[in-house]
This record gives structure tokens, sequence and C-alpha cells, in this order.
């Protein structure tokens, strides 16, 4: 599998599909903290949803960069569905925990904040981009082009469902009681937002639920895309 | 000569529909190791869609394929070898083999010997996506035979290959054959008659066998001037194609000089006789 890791980044890299997104968010980044001072747990909050569109974005071009014929001779060369679809997401998720990291990492080094970063807030922080990342590639996997034959339907659908996510809450507050529940259906893309957003940088005060059932959420996304491409192949 | 004759794998009632059209109907086929098999239909009759199946990259609507042994390793030449591959022929092969877990020593001697052959060694640092149709198929050939498969597929790979990779492909398949693998094959190429055992006709998605173990010899008949339905009444056509205004029945020899007779009651006029190898090879598909 690692090979196959491997030739696909390579692939990747080679077919320049990557440089909209990934130009698209150092962008949004460098936009976003222009004013300085910035408040570090907030800023987090709000770069890491960045990641989580980006991320999408990228699901989108990286599984439809190999052609048809060719997956289906890398599958028989590797001697399974499932192994070349997880080598498939294991690049996806490096190219985002590397995306990650330089979300992590710019403010820093470029001291846009009004104060220190802890190790706490830190690892939380970078937690919660990389949870989102992972929630990103699972929802997108399963509008790609291996599922949804048509472009429109596999962008429109993402972007739909991208936006269902980012308004979850306004979508909570305005159902009536009875029927709340179901944004549990919906990815939880904003779930950290809110105790983020009141958090004080104790780790003890902060709920670590809202951050596993995104990576939940996620896992069983990711296996129902596995499901589903050997249905759809 | 290593000759195996146990069963490779089986088809059980395989049928294959796209949206409401129906490309396979109920195949049924066992295949024995170290055979080579041919598959024969015009365009669109279901072949290429059989081959996927077969390998396991497209999944049937209904039937079973079962392969007696689960790791069989397979090899795989699309009928268009994808042109927008971004690595060299040499990075790509030596991908491939990785992928395929063959190792790095083997790659070293097994690479350049493969290009040397396909006459590939002086495009090996171009890019696959700027060489030509046909050395493209060749690069599509050699991804499949590298990795030393039990189970060749070969969809239609003489096409766009220069005389030269032809008659290479056709030593290497005779090496393979050799050494225990089993070779289906969809082309209309007559060189690979000499070799073929077995051989099926498909036409709107049903199987038909052409030529059986024995080499029994077939008469390809075609014939004007007369209705398919007739045809499909007499048991001893083993096959048979529509091509525009003419028939084109795949008979026994021995039961040739019957469907002659039956052809000529019925005012049919046949326009040729000849053997399968000898039709194919003088117009193709």
């Amino acid at each position: 599998m690692r090979e196959l890791i491997k030739y696909s980044l390579f692939d990747y890299l080679r077919s320049h599909k990557y440089f909209p997104p990934v130009l698209i968010f150092f962008i949004l980044i460098i936009v976003f903290y222009t004013y300085t001072p910035n408040p570090v747990i907030d800023s987090y909050a709000v770069t890491a949803l960045f990641l989580y569109i980006v991320s999408s974005w990228l699901c989108l071009s990286f599984l439809s960069v190999d052609p048809p014929v060719q997956s289906q001779v890398m599958i028989l060369h590797i001697g399974s569905l499932n192994r070349y679809y997880m080598a498939k997401l294991f690049c996806l998720i490096l190219i985002s925990f590397i995306l990650a990291i330089c979300a992590f990492v710019y403010p820093i080094i470029f001291s846009m904040f009004n104060e220190t970063v802890t190790f706490t807030i830190g690892f939380v922080s970078l937690l919660n981009h990389v949870s989102l990342a992972l929630l990103g590639i699972a929802v997108a996997s399963l509008f790609s082009r291996v599922i949804m034959k048509s472009a429109i339907n596999s962008i429109g659908g993402v972007a739909l469902i991208i936006t269902i996510s980012l308004a979850s809450l306004a979508i909570y507050d305005s159902l009536p009681s009875p029927f709340k529940n179901i944004v549990w259906m919906i990815p939880p893309a904003v779930s950290t937002q809110k105790p983020l957003f009141n958090w004080d940088g104790n780790l003890s005060d902060l709920s670590l639920f809202p951050f596993i059932w995104i990576i939940i959420y996620s896992i069983l996304l990711l296996f129902l895309f596995l499901k589903l491409v050997k249905k759809f192949r | 000569m290593v000759k195996y004759m146990a069963t490779l794998f089986e088809l059980k009632n395989i049928s294959k529909e796209f949206g409401n059209k129906k490309v396979l109907h109920n195949i049924s086929l066992t295949i024995d190791q170290n055979e080579i098999i041919t598959f024969l239909g015009g365009n669109g009759s279901g072949k290429s869609t059989l081959l996927k199946i077969i390998a396991g990259i497209e999944l049937p609507s209904s039937g079973k394929v079962n392969y007696y042994d689960k790791e069989i390793k397979i090899g795989y030449v699309p009928e268009r070898f994808p042109k927008l591959i971004r690595f060299t022929p040499v990075e790509y092969l030596n991908s491939i083999g990785r992928i395929s877990g063959l190792s790095q020593a083997f790659l070293k001697k097994a690479v350049p010997d493969l290009l040397y052959r396909f006459q590939l060694e002086e495009l090996k640092n171009e890019w696959i996506m700027n060489l030509s149709k046909g050395n493209i198929q060749k690069v599509g050939i050699i991804q499949a035979i590298l990795p030393k498969p039990e189970l060749l597929i070969l969809d239609e790979p003489f096409s766009g290959l220069d005389s030269h990779a032809q008659k290479e492909l056709l030593t290497i398949i005779k090496e393979l054959k050799d050494k225990g693998t089993t070779i289906l094959i969809t082309n209309h190429e007559a060189n690979i008659f000499e070799m073929v055992e077995t051989a099926y006709g498909i036409r709107n998605g049903l199987i038909s066998p052409i030529i059986n173990g024995k080499k029994e010899p077939i008469k390809l008949l075609e014939v004007k001037r007369l209705d398919e339905s007739h045809v499909l009444k007499w048991n001893e056509v083993l096959h048979m194609e529509k091509k525009k205004n003419r028939l084109l029945l795949y008979v026994q020899l021995k039961n040739s000089d019957k469907v002659l007779y039956r052809i000529l009651e019925l005012q049919g006029s046949i326009s040729r006789v000849e053997t399968v190898e000898e039709f194919h090879l003088k117009f193709g598909p």
C-alpha cells in the first residue's frame, strides 16, 4: 500500500489539481490574519472550518485524478478495491494534515495572536483542524466521481451538504422541539465551535465529546464510502 | 511445457444490464488453467464487459464468477489504455511492479528487458501522455505481463500495435502459456488462431462455442438474401453474426454441406466459404 500512496501523491502533484484548493486555503488564512492581534482559540476554530471546506474540495479532485481505466488497472495490481481506496484516503488525510500544520504554525510564526499558544490550546486546536479535515474528506468522498458520475451532482451535492452542515446550529434553533434531533444526521462541522468559543483554555472545562463525535461520524461515512464503491464499480 | 488442467474459474448465469439495455444474457462458462481462449464478436457485443466481469472490475447484474484460487494474480490490458498518465514508462512500470509486490532486483532486470522487447527503450524517459497511441498500448501490455499473472486478460491488445510489437506480443503469449498462464483475449488477428484452443462467439449478449478444445475445424459461411429467423432454428450453426446485408454463420466442417444445402433451398446466396482463421486474417473485425 505504501507504494500506491507514493504513486498517488506523485500523480496528484504532477496533475496540479491540488493548486486551486491549496491556493484558496492559503489566501483565506492570510486574509483572515490581516488584522492583528487575534484571539487564539476563536481564530483556530475559524481556520479549522476553512480546512473542512478545502479538504472536501481536495477530496473531490484527488479521487478524480486517476482515469477510470487506470483505477481498474491499479486495483488489479494492488489486489483489492478496499486497499486501493484506503491508500487514496490516507493520501488525502496526509495532505490535509500538512495543511492543518500550516494553518496552525502560520499565526504563531508571524505573531498574529494577542496571547501565547499554550500546549493544551495548541493540541485541541490542531485536533479540531485534523478532525474537521477528516470530516470534509468523508463527506466529499460520498459525492466523489467514484460514486457520482455526474460532475454537477458531485460538486452540487458537496456544496449543499457543506452549507447545511455550516448552518446546522441555526437549523437546530429554528426547528420545533420534536424535530431538533434531526440535526444529528447533519455532518457535525460546527459542533466544536460553540464549546471552543466559550473555552478558557483549561482542558478540564472542555467537553471532548464533539471532537470524538466528529471522528466517529467521519469514520462511519468513510466506511459507507468503501461499501458504496464496491457497489458502484 | 507445463500443462495444468484444473479449472481456474467458472461463470454462473452471468447477466449484465446497463439501464434498459441487456448486454450479457445468462452466460455460463468454465475456464481451465493454461488455456488460450478467444472471444469473437462485433462492436458492442458485450466482449469487453464480459472480460471486465471476469477481472472483477465490473459487477454482473446477476450471476457469479467463482475463482477456485482466491489469490489469483490477474493481468489486464484494457481496450484503450488511458493516455493521461503523468509518468515516464520506466517510472510507471517500476511503480506498478512495486505496487504488485515485485522485488526491486526483479524489476531492475524485467522492466528494461520488456521495454527493449517492445522497442520502447528510446522513449523510456518520455511522459506516457506524450507517446503515440501504439506506444501507450505497449506500456499497457507491459504493465499487465510484468507481474507474471496466472490469468492474463487482453482486450483487443493488437489494435494500434506495429508489426514488430504484434509479433513480440504473440511470442510473449506463447511464453506465458508455456509457464501455465491462462489467457483470455478478444481480437481479430489471425495469428492468434494458431494458438487458440477455444473460441467463443458473443452476439447480442449470447455466447456460443466456435472452436472447442479439440480444435474441430469450423467453416465460416458468408450468406446474402437469407432471413436470420431461419438460421436461428438450425442447430448446426454454432454462432451467427449479422453484418450489414449479410450473415456470417459459424458451422462445424462436418455439418457445412447440410447448412449449405439449406441455404440454397431457401434461395440464399453464398458469397464466401472459409475457415474462421482465413476469414479473420483477411477481413479483421
